[in-house]
């Protein structure tokens, strides 16, 4: 009797896994401005990710703090790579840590502390992008990026590697549905008004931030339906 | 009994022993009696390194780097001076093994400091900014640095490490039972609210941390040659709670404010020195003139994050120490100004805990633009917005007053007047702006504003 209720539940998790991957790819959130064309994206400026990875073993979880950064740089390849193939430009990156002055450090410091504290916000009402609901103010103009900038692009994300005790842990105890994950959000903001444009919140398996071909797949699907820019 | 279930016995016993080895092992307990201070000496004891260790060690040098590169650590050439000064005194001839003692200021508007294990100590602006004077200053860092010196992370962490072993076994055992049986239900029961307890343990073992922090810090500051008064004092500056954030929360790492005051306070010896009211005037002052430009940082951050009543109370401080400074009349109108329709400081029932609960609840569900927007519906809001905009109109033309070219004051009345709909004014104070510092940060966010303004004004 026990086995069965457990196989039905096997099932129920499938199904779910399985309409949470469709409506992965529904979950980009786009501002009426983008959808009646009021605004054209052509030029973008990526401002430094911030992807937090931790490994994960039967002792608890550890900071991953050099591979974070890597994985950071790698998501925000996989961004501009995707953007530059809806002929969006990027802007060529204005934010190099050895490059910029205290007080630059402190401005870029503050409009990430800007987004971050509208995340939550952003994650858990998302639809209401479509309502145009959330900015970040004309702030964001304290960050003088180029003039070409049209949007401002956050990327924030997390993941969770599995050591193989961890693995086998997670096995056993199947019915907890802790599995290794990775999501990523993606937040376009207008560069002058400070608007939430477009948001999307992609999850995978956490095996993907180590897969570029992967990333770049999981990128490219979370933002299909930003449109493309028409030649100018 | 069947044998397995034995061994499932068996392993839970295990591992709750387990859990209860590392308090034991290493900290001394201190629940019981605050007088008199017995901890032993650092110096006495080796604490071995082990590869767990040296692992989280590597991990915290590198997120010391990134605090620098991402620009959380504030840098200001008197400052990072003063707090090496205070710091170093604290710390005198204590030499620790993988420790490398530094002090410095992070940028973040929320009152708190904390100790890096490699020996990096942080103190928030938020907390330089409430505090009053270089005592204060010193029992903070003295209790950072007894983490450090304590190895207290370190223990934490192996602690942790155990606990958490421990609970996914014992998930393993309570999810793989056959249901059934007085050891089978214990067993289940133990799965689903064994976390909690482990949690209460852990949560616990900090509180023990935190008191022997408190009372060794006290010992260090003292020795250093500081007012031991200055660990209850600095404990008081943070019961201000001027933000309304403090929840009597069932359980929290830190003991409570009130009872640390109590436990300091009756540790210190009745012919300690205190200072006189005069010292403690002269105390304060010397301390805010070397915090001053940290202070306007603090109000910056703290109007940048939404903690508008920090920003207000901030700035105060900087025009009592001086009035005449165009420059901090300005921070205290932008902080008015950017106060909206709040009120500067908490009444009675906003203090409440229920109060407090729901206020975190509108912060984390709203917008600051949609609070804003709420609040001007009522009468006590638009009532606050009236007094707001007035005191900071007030202070800004006062900061003029005081020096006509300050060209931030002219940008900040040309946000209060477009927020009240003076337009033409908005533009005046705009156009003056951009006259006084064409080519300051934000000259061309100003810019657009007064180009918006204009063409609504066609």
């Amino acid at each position: 009797m026990r086995l069965q209720v457990r196989f039905v539940f096997v099932i129920l998790c499938c199904a779910f896994v399985h309409y949470g991957a469709a409506a992965q790819a529904e979950a980009q959130y786009l501002n009426p401005k983008i959808l009646e064309k009021k605004v054209t994206i052509h030029s973008a400026a990526l401002l430094p990710a911030k992807v937090e990875i931790t490994k994960e073993s039967a002792k608890g979880s550890e900071m991953m703090v050099a591979e974070s950064a890597d994985i950071s740089s790698s998501v925000m390849e996989a961004v501009g790579h995707t953007l530059q193939q809806k002929k969006i430009n990027v802007v060529a990156n204005q934010f190099e840590p050895g490059s910029m002055d205290d007080s630059r450090k402190y401005q870029l410091a503050d409009i990430q502390t800007r987004y971050d504290a509208l995340l939550p916000k952003l994650v858990d009402k998302s639809k209401d992008v479509k309502k145009a609901r959330f900015t970040l103010g004309d702030e964001v103009m304290l960050l003088n990026v180029h003039k070409d900038a049209d949007v401002l692009v956050f990327i924030r994300g997390q993941g969770r590697m599995f050591t193989k005790g961890k693995t086998a842990f997670s096995i056993i105890n199947i019915f907890d549905l802790d599995f290794p994950f990775a999501t990523i959000t993606v937040g376009i903001v207008d560069a002058r008004s400070g608007e939430v444009l477009a948001f999307t919140k992609p999850m995978s398996a956490s095996k993907v931030l180590k897969d570029k071909k992967a990333l770049n797949k999981m990128i490219e699907k979370s933002l299909k339906k930003l449109p493309a820019t028409a030649a100018p | 009994m069947n044998p397995i279930r034995y061994c499932q016995i068996f392993l839970l016993t295990l591992c709750l022993f387990l859990t209860s080895l590392p308090t034991s092992a290493r900290v001394p307990s201190v629940a019981t009696t605050p007088k008199p201070i017995t901890f032993a000496p650092v110096e006495d004891e080796k604490f071995a390194f082990g590869k767990v260790d040296l692992d989280l060690l590597s991990e915290i040098k590198l997120l010391d780097e990134r605090f620098e590169k991402e620009g959380a650590v504030f840098h200001e050439t008197n400052l990072d001076a003063y707090l090496n000064r205070v710091g170093m005194a604290v710390v005198a001839d204590k030499k620790v093994e993988n420790v490398e003692w530094k002090f410095r200021a992070l940028r973040d508007p929320v009152p708190n400091a904390f100790a890096l294990p490699n020996g990096s100590i942080y103190i928030n602006t938020g907390l330089l900014a409430l505090l009053d004077d270089e005592n204060q200053l010193a029992a903070v860092i003295a209790h950072e640095i007894t983490h450090v010196s304590e190895r207290h992370t370190y223990l934490r962490n192996r602690s942790l490490r155990k606990i958490m072993l421990t609970m996914n076994i014992i998930n393993t055992i309570g999810n793989w039972n056959p249901i059934g049986g007085p050891a089978g239900l214990a067993i289940s029961l133990i799965a689903s609210v064994s976390p909690f307890m482990l949690a209460i343990s852990v949560l616990g073992y900090s509180k023990d941390q935190e008191k022997e922090a408190d009372l060794e810090g006290l010992k260090a500051a003292a020795a250093a040659g500081f007012v031991p008064d200055g660990m209850p004092n600095s404990f008081r500056a943070m019961q201000k709670d001027v933000e309304g954030e403090q929840l009597n929360s069932f359980y929290s790492d830190h003991p409570k404010l009130q009872e640390r005051v109590n436990y300091t306070t009756s540790s210190i010896s009745a012919d300690a020195r205190k200072l006189t009211a005069e010292e403690a005037k002269t105390a304060k002052s010397d301390y805010l003139t070397v915090m001053e430009i940290a202070d306007r940082h603090d109000v910056e951050l703290a109007i940048n994050e939404g903690r508008f009543r920090s920003a207000v109370f901030v700035s105060q401080k900087l025009v009592s120490l001086h009035p005449d400074s165009s420059e901090n009349v300005f921070y205290l109108a932008e902080s008015y100004r950017t106060l909206g329709p709040r009120n500067a400081e908490l009444t009675d029932q906003q203090r409440t805990s229920g109060a407090k609960k729901k206020a975190a609840k509108t912060r984390s569900k709203r917008t600051l633009e949609e609070q804003d927007a709420e609040l001007l519906k009522t009468p006590e809001g638009q009532e606050a917005w009236k007094l707001n905009s007035e005191k900071s109109e007030t202070l800004f033309l006062r900061a003029l007053e005081l020096n006509r070219f300050n060209a931030s004051a002219h940008r900040g009345l040309g946000m209060l007047y477009e927020r009240l709909n003076r337009k033409q004014d908005a533009a005046g104070e705009y156009a003056k702006y951009l006259e006084l510092a064409p080519n300051a940060i934000d000259t061309e966010r100003v810019r657009r504003r007064l180009a918006v303004l204009r063409e609504s004004m066609n």
